[in-house]
């Protein structure tokens, strides 16, 4: 059942000569040519070959392209379209899924009748599809090669078809010579070229066959073809256990043959290449053995014991085979094609002993690469952090990330839980260093924002007044704000860092607290160092160089600004403790150069988001709620100077407690959480691929306007739930044991009352109110269910000692509720409860004593939202800024949909 | 993934209406043994192994009787007996009794794949009962057909008329045979055997095929086998749960194939590509804690995965991590290494430091950024290490490796160990 081919073949081989295989005139189609591999290799192949993809398919993405060095490739929905279109090809390249196969070489040989050559680079295709492929491809006279391979190249023509033979740069190892390879493993069919080229041969062919049960272009075709290839005077071959291909090959040139795998005699299924299994006789030193009896010889070639004919040589080293062909050629009065390139010596292109002394024999010193990675090297030397591949950031987040099982969320890979326990200082050292910070830059950072939190007499306090008092809830307020703070105020100090950066590298500082450091070895141009001082003293600048000598506070940048002389700007001083706190980081390449860089800016902007949710009249020219300068900037953290916006008043130890705990649990929801998508798509609208085009900011503002009262402001909804509960209820202090209430006969009451509601609601048929903060859709189905992010923050607590009656009535309300009746069982008091019992612990007694009402409130629980979520997003905003792409959150067409 | 005696055999052949001997399970009871015996004169008892274990028979592993009490003996004698095949040794849990079937003619069937053809082969022989190596080549048919037609009648009657088979067994042989393939071609195998198939005659003497034992291999890369709902627990015979969590992250995208070659082993060895797997871990031997291949080009996320859960099993013991493949095509460095190095960054963090010395070989797309990530990593840790490009010979990076981890066996650990503040136990 198949075409008759060239040769006595028992099957269909519709290729005479080497030459064949991949010439110039081929033209290719490739199937799923908008796949990760076929995407990334394509393009390359295509520029090497000069053009040689026609079109490819990727159904639904017609009329997309896949941009090549070589110009666009067109894509179609089907070979059919394609062709209809006028294009023409002999080749078809599958990179299809392994399902997706079989019908994809289907398509290629129904379809398109000048097709000649199939190549299947595709994974773990199943032995049921393999067998049906080679069926359809035998009855049309298509010859196949793979399947799960790397394709052909062809040194001679320039021209690689399916695959990465070669690699990204297919030029630095096919070189034009005189030896063809088949091999069975696609990483080594690029390695043998290498190794063939630094002994001083060239190739001609090179096949990689793959090593799945079905080889479909195997030894014996591939034999014959190379007697009939005048370019090819020898061929390599390397071949693992498995099948019987090499054993019906007659070879009538020169060949190294590679057997390797003895050890697989061992194994009970095949471990990487499918097909690698000796089903019997065809162990690997079953394969040594038919290639000796072809080559006449008695044993293995190795450089201690060369055995060799004119005809041949076996090796199980693949190291060995320039040699061996060396010798085996030269049994044929054949020299190299060209003067060896290289060593195979081992030579280290990195390496440290890391303090242990090492044997003489084994403490090899590193050596200079080759080029071009020599200069590569060099270059990394001189790089500083880290650079993060750019990728599609839709949905997608290299900061936060939330656990589907726990639904505990995680940012830079602290759990929300863990965030909770710590300062919000250190919590905005995680987001923005990648790693919470340590003590001195927790002190550098109070510092910071204690300095810039105060914005009396400024247009951003203006702003956000007039936002306020317009009836803006409190994101549109601190959005009015931060609008202001433009890429033109934040620019100095993101120069004098970026200096700064720079001159500490060119010194060679390993640690920016370093007390020993001499500054005079940190020099920076003259103009930066001019523009880093002032004429006369700039109170701002000195209220924080005495706050950081206050809190003894470690930064050799700050110390070499001082030793300039002169009066330092603020944004000087601001510069210099960024790249402290940053430069421990960057040293690890935790963060970027661009993060760095920008950490100013975001120091700023925290800060005036901070000031702008406390209402003007808290803003004077000395203080900041009631705190003088001095004392705020030398004395207060972060975590207090929050609270005390938040709450109007310094907040006690506890406060803190419930405070940081508030917002470390509220710092992210991971990138699928509104809040994070608006401030991911403001950057990415902005175009990260252009850093410097993407305003801080504005990517605030996204954030900002994607809360709202649904998202952010829920935690009132609980804090409305228990004033109502407790709206009659003698209750003086919430932190108090002896409250003297009685909880389970409160909750019982609601139950009964709930309970009444829903049979109500059932016979009338009018909706039923929810009760806020219980029951979880992850959470749920056990005859007691907890939210375990909710049991943690209350063994916290009660580890403190602390007590708050409105949580306690929360878990007495979920046990009545299910004693009633009304639920099915015991339901969790969810995270939100927490934020809402937390809140209304903090602002009871205000309340009571009538100095807020309900709608400040309903501003506190969302401030306290924005609070621990503006920390959350700027770390979103940075990364998307380090990694994201261009409009990389947009949705395509093909997936948003009508609704009529 | 094989299966292999009556117990599920039978079950599968009745899938396309493949008479099959009689047969009882484990948990059969006295009675039921009784009436089996009494229905067929004599069981055979044959022990009960996970996955596919050849020459039970030649072994004396499978026992026959006439009554209850001989049947019962040989259930005790075999119940949780050993056997070793070859590289394998597997426990026995259970026996199966199967009805003996009088016939004079045995018949070997089998349906595989043929590399010398290259398509699906039937191998058929009227001198069967014995294995398949020790019948004369003159009585054998093997028979490639065409894998979208399938085994047709006309195939068996052509092949068994080629042989010589007697005219008596041609018929329902023709008639049955092709059945097989439907088994074959519809739930995913890449092998079947039965062997032998009994000729057992009606009261008017006409023949039927019942098959007697069962064999097949089943490809782990076809979900048809899926269909026949088999329990779980048949195929995981030879997976230790390491390999079980790795191959839980199996996907097309990136190979995740791994097989311990030594628990005790103090090189782990993350490897790319099938080629570097076949040299890496015959060079590296015992040494070796697991043979892999993690090439394919697998994104971050898994790669991070993979090289986690190897940490977590093996980098206690290991004294080298050896990181290796030759010149990738399209796997990208940077990416792969830097899912390595957050893996074992992350592996310190939770469990602490462990004295290692890192060697890598590597060539690629995006080298020198990816071994860049390493460096780093391993400066930040404080881990001594070697890092070779492929202009190296990857034999000699190999053999590099060794001589490291003799010189951590000999003392070098300890060093490494004290530098890190680290626990030098565990290694060998």
């Amino acid at each position: 059942m198949h075409k008759q081919g060239y040769g006595d073949f028992k099957y269909f081989v519709g290729i005479s000569s080497l030459a064949q295989i991949a010439t110039r005139e081929d033209r290719v189609c490739v199937l799923n040519i908008l796949g990760g591999e076929s995407s990334e290799v394509t393009p390359v192949g295509h520029a090497w070959s000069g053009g040689n993809v026609v079109f490819g398919t990727s159904p639904g993405r017609s009329g997309q392209t896949l941009d090549t060095p070589a110009g666009p490739i067109p894509v179609y929905n089907s070979v059919r379209e394609g062709l209809d279109d006028g294009h023409r090809f002999n080749c078809g390249v599958v990179y299809l899924p392994p399902g997706a196969a079989r019908d994809g070489v289907a398509e290629l040989i129904r379809v398109n009748p000048e097709l000649t050559k199939i190549f299947i680079i595709t994974e773990k295709i199943s032995v049921h599809d393999a067998r049906e492929i080679r069926a359809m491809a035998q009855q049309a006279g298509v010859d196949v090669f793979g399947a799960n391979c790397l394709g052909v190249a062809d040194s001679w023509n320039q021209v690689r078809i399916g695959g990465a033979l070669g690699g990204d740069n297919p030029g630095d190892t096919l070189k034009r010579g005189s030896i063809a390879i088949l091999s069975n493993s696609g990483g080594f069919t690029t390695t043998i070229a290498q190794y063939l080229r630094m002994a001083g041969w060239g190739t001609t062919t090179l096949v990689s066959s793959g090593k799945d049960v079905y080889i479909h272009y195997a030894a014996p075709e591939f034999a014959f073809a190379l007697a009939n290839d005048s370019r090819s005077k020898a061929a390599v071959l390397y071949a693992e256990p498995g099948g019987y291909y090499e054993l019906d090959a007659d070879f009538t040139k020169p060949v190294v043959a590679c057997v390797v795998g003895r050890w697989k005699a061992k194994l009970t299924r095949a471990v990487g290449h499918a097909g690698a299994m000796a089903g019997g006789d065809d162990d690997a030193e079953a394969k040594e053995r038919w290639f000796m009896e072809k080559f006449g010889v008695e044993g293995l070639y190795t450089p201690d014991n060369p055995v060799f004919s004119a005809r041949g040589a076996v090796v199980t080293n693949i190291a060995h085979i320039p040699a061996a062909l060396t010798a085996v050629m030269r049994a044929n009065a054949t020299l190299p094609d060209f003067e060896p390139e290289g060593s195979m010596d081992l030579k280290p292109w990195f390496g440290s002993n890391m303090g242990v002394a090492l044997p003489e024999a084994i403490d090899l010193p590193v050596v200079d690469a080759i080029e071009p990675y020599r200069g590569q090297i060099r270059g990394l030397d001189r790089q500083l952090g880290t650079v993060f591949p750019r990728q599609s950031l839709k949905d997608a987040s290299g900061a936060s990330q939330m656990d589907p099982k726990t639904q505990v969320s995680s940012l830079h890979g602290v759990s929300m839980l863990q965030a909770a326990q710590k300062p919000l200082e250190a919590n905005l050292g995680l987001a923005l260093l990648r790693e919470p910070a340590g003590a001195n830059d927790q002190a550098l950072i109070d510092v910071a924002i204690a300095a810039h939190v105060n914005l009396h007499g400024s247009a951003m306090l203006v702003a956000a007044e007039a936002a306020r008092e317009a009836g803006n809830a409190p994101n549109a307020v601190l959005a009015a704000a931060v609008g202001i703070v433009g890429p033109r105020l934040l620019a100095p100090a993101q120069r004098f860092a970026n200096g700064l950066v720079d001159a500490l590298a060119a010194a060679g500082v390993r640690d920016a607290t370093d007390e020993a450091f001499a500054v005079e070895r940190i020099e920076l141009g003259t103009d930066l160092t001019t523009d880093m001082l002032g004429d006369a003293p700039d109170p701002l600048a000195t209220a924080m160089i005495r706050g950081v000598e206050a809190r003894r506070a470690r930064s050799l940048p700050l110390r070499w600004l001082l030793a300039q002389g002169g009066y330092p700007r603020a944004d000087a001083v601001l510069a210099a403790i960024a790249t402290t706190i940053g430069w421990g980081p960057l040293g690890r390449k935790r963060i970027s150069r661009l993060s760095i860089q920008t950490l100013p800016s975001w120091l700023r902007l925290m800060a005036t988001m901070l000031g702008a949710s406390v209402a003007a009249s808290a803003h004077e020219a000395d203080t900041f709620c009631g705190i003088g300068r001095d004392t705020l900037i030398a004395e207060c953290t972060l975590t207090e100077i929050a609270a005390t916006a938040l709450l109007g008043r310094r907040a006690s130890a506890d406060d803190l407690f419930a405070f940081r705990t508030l917002t470390g649990l509220l710092l992210t929801n991971g990138p699928g959480a509104i809040s994070a998508q608006g401030a991911k798509g403001a950057v990415s609208a902005d175009g990260p691929e252009t850093p410097a085009r993407v305003q801080l900011n504005k990517a605030l503002l996204g954030f900002l306007s994607h809360t709202g009262f649904a998202h952010g402001g829920n935690g009132f909804e609980g804090v409305a739930f228990l004033l109502e509960q407790f709206a009659d209820a003698e209750l003086a202090d919430p932190a108090d044991p002896a409250h003297g209430l009685d909880l389970p006969a409160m909750a019982q009451r609601f139950a009964t009352a709930y309970r009444a509601e829903k049979q109500r609601s059932k016979e009338t048929g009018a909706p039923l109110r929810n009760i806020p903060c219980v029951n979880h859709p992850v959470f749920k189905d056990k005859p007691v269910n907890t939210d375990p992010r909710e049991r943690f923050v209350r063994e916290q607590l009660a580890a403190r000692g602390q007590y708050n009656v409105f949580h306690d009535f929360y878990l007495a309300l979920v046990q009545a509720l299910h004693d009633e009746g009304v639920t099915r069982n015991v339901f969790c008091v969810n995270v939100d409860a927490l934020i809402a019992t937390l809140l209304l612990k903090l602002t009871w007694k205000s309340l009571r004593a009538g100095e807020i009402g309900t709608a400040e409130l309903e501003n506190a629980a969302f401030t306290a939202f924005l609070y621990g979520r503006m920390i959350g997003c700027a770390a979103e905003i940075d990364d998307h800024m380090n990694r994201g792409r261009n409009m990389d959150t947009r949705t395509p067409q093909s997936q948003v949909r009508f609704v009529a | 993934m094989n299966l292999t005696g009556m117990l599920h055999g039978a079950r599968l052949l009745d899938f396309v209406g493949f008479p099959a001997a009689e047969v009882l399970g484990p948990g059969a009871s006295e009675d039921q043994i009784r009436q089996m015996i009494e229905r067929h004169g004599s069981v055979f008892v044959k022990p009960v192994f996970k996955g596919g274990v050849g020459k039970k028979g030649k072994s004396g592993l499978i026992g026959r009787a006439s009554d209850l009490k001989h049947a019962l003996a040989e259930k005790e004698r075999l119940y949780f007996v050993e056997h070793r095949h070859g590289n394998q040794v597997a426990k026995a849990n259970g026996v199966t009794f199967e009805a003996a079937v009088p016939a004079e003619h045995e018949i070997y069937f089998s349906l595989s794949v043929s590399t010398h053809f290259r398509a699906p082969t039937m191998t058929l022989t009227h001198k069967g009962g014995m294995d398949i190596e020790e019948v004369d080549e003159a009585h054998i048919a093997r028979i490639p057909f065409d894998a979208l037609t399938g085994l047709k009648a006309f195939v068996v009657a052509n092949a068994l008329t080629d042989i010589g088979a007697p005219p008596e067994i041609i018929s329902p042989l023709v008639q049955q045979l092709p059945k097989l393939w439907e088994l074959y071609h519809d739930f995913g195998m890449t092998a079947l055997e039965l062997n032998p198939i009994r000729m057992r005659p009606d009261r008017r003497g006409k023949l039927t095929p019942v098959a007697c034992d069962f064999k097949c291999g089943f490809d782990r890369d076809d979900a048809r086998w899926h269909r026949l709902n088999l329990p779980d627990h048949l195929f995981t015979a030879d997976t230790s749960d390491f390999e079980q969590e790795i191959n839980q992250l199996r996907t097309h995208q990136g190979q995740s194939d791994v097989y311990v070659i030594n628990e005790r082993g103090t090189i782990l060895a993350p490897t790319f590509g099938g080629g570097a797997n076949s040299l890496v871990t015959e060079m590296l031997g015992d040494d070796a804690i697991i043979s892999s291949d993690f090439g394919g080009n697998p994104p971050y996320e898994k790669m991070k995965s993979v090289a986690a859960i190897c940490f977590k099993h093996w980098l206690a013991q290991s004294n080298v991590l050896f990181v290796i493949g030759g010149k990738s095509n399209n796997t990208d460095i940077f990416e792969t290494f830097r899912a390595m190095a957050d893996a074992l960054r992350e592996h310190f963090s939770k469990h602490g430091p462990s004295p290692l010395f890192v060697v890598i070989g590597r060539g690629g797309p995006n080298l020198v950024r990816g071994m860049g990530v390493f460096r780093d990593t391993c400066e930040a840790l404080g881990l001594p290490y070697r890092i070779f490009g492929f202009d190296s010979a990857m034999s000699e990076v190999i053999d590099y490796a060794r001589r490291i981890n003799d010189w951590m066996k000999a003392g070098g650990r300890d060093e490494i160990a004290a530098r890190l503040g680290a626990a030098p136990a565990l290694a060998a």
